[in-house]
């Protein structure tokens, strides 16, 4: 085996590795943020958990098979390991941004969700009495 | 608190527009929008003296809490689905008193505003 193919395995192993790790870790820790928002109903929470995740994936997928391809030879291990770095960088960049798009998603709806039962946000000036129309 | 009795001049052409708009806006508490010194706000709020709501712009909600002038303001964002994350805003100490200058202004100019908008009737 060449050193591009062994290098592409191994970018395909990590990156892959990797992008389950921070799926699987949002899937767990996102579901109490959900459930929160959508006020202990379970099954909607975990319906919009798992339509996150999906689209997690195949974004980070897509990206992580899009950015493969070399486009030059390596001549040894060190050329290797060293694109193998940049390579790998970059997809643990796209997770990370992509891993905080999503938190900021969870944190919006939950916002949102507080806000729609927030109390006024000033006292009143004074008290009347109200009849009815 | 499930609804807000806005107090609002229907001689003001600015006041008649933002009346429309505020009828097409997604609400999270019902907004009803009552003529100043009219029939219905003195029959609706008999213990209310109803010569200051004419220079402000008065909220009441449907428990008897009466807003006037900046706070009144804030309330009917606070009312609306797409500003409510605003009304908390203008409502800190730091903003409010630039809300009430803003305000103020507006409503003591409403009927210039609407002449030079081209809003008066």
């Amino acid at each position: 085996m060449s050193v591009e193919i062994i290098t592409y395995l191994i970018y395909l192993a990590i990156s892959i590795a990797l992008t389950i790790w921070v799926a699987h870790t949002l899937h767990k820790n996102g579901r109490v943020f959900l459930v929160d928002v959508f006020h202990g109903n379970e099954q909607l929470a975990d319906s919009v958990n798992h339509l996150l995740v999906v689209g997690f994936y195949l974004i980070n997928l897509g990206y992580v098979s899009l950015a493969l391809k070399l486009g030059y030879n390596l001549a040894s291990a060190q050329e290797g390991i060293e694109a193998l770095s940049v390579k790998v960088g970059m997809v643990l960049i796209v997770l990370g941004g992509m891993h905080f798009f999503n938190l900021f998603i969870f944190s919006r709806m939950r916002r949102r969700a507080t806000l729609r039962h927030a109390p006024p946000p000033v006292m009143p000036d004074a008290f009347t009495a109200v009849r009815e129309a | 608190m499930a609804s807000l009795i806005v107090l609002y001049d229907p001689s003001c052409g600015l006041c008649r527009r933002v009346r429309e708009w505020l009828e097409e806006q997604p609400k999270l508490v019902e907004l009803n929008l009552v003529p100043v010194k009219s029939d219905e706000a003195r029959h609706r709020f008999p213990q209310l003296d109803h010569e200051p709501t004419l220079n402000d712009l008065t909220v009441i909600s449907d428990q008897g809490a009466v807003y006037y002038g900046p706070k009144a303001w804030v309330m009917v964002l606070w009312a609306l689905g797409r500003y409510r994350e605003w009304s908390y805003r203008l409502a800190t100490p730091e903003l409010l008193p630039t809300v009430r200058r803003i305000v103020s202004l507006i409503s003591q100019h409403r009927y210039q505003i609407s002449r030079v908008a081209g809003l008066a009737r």
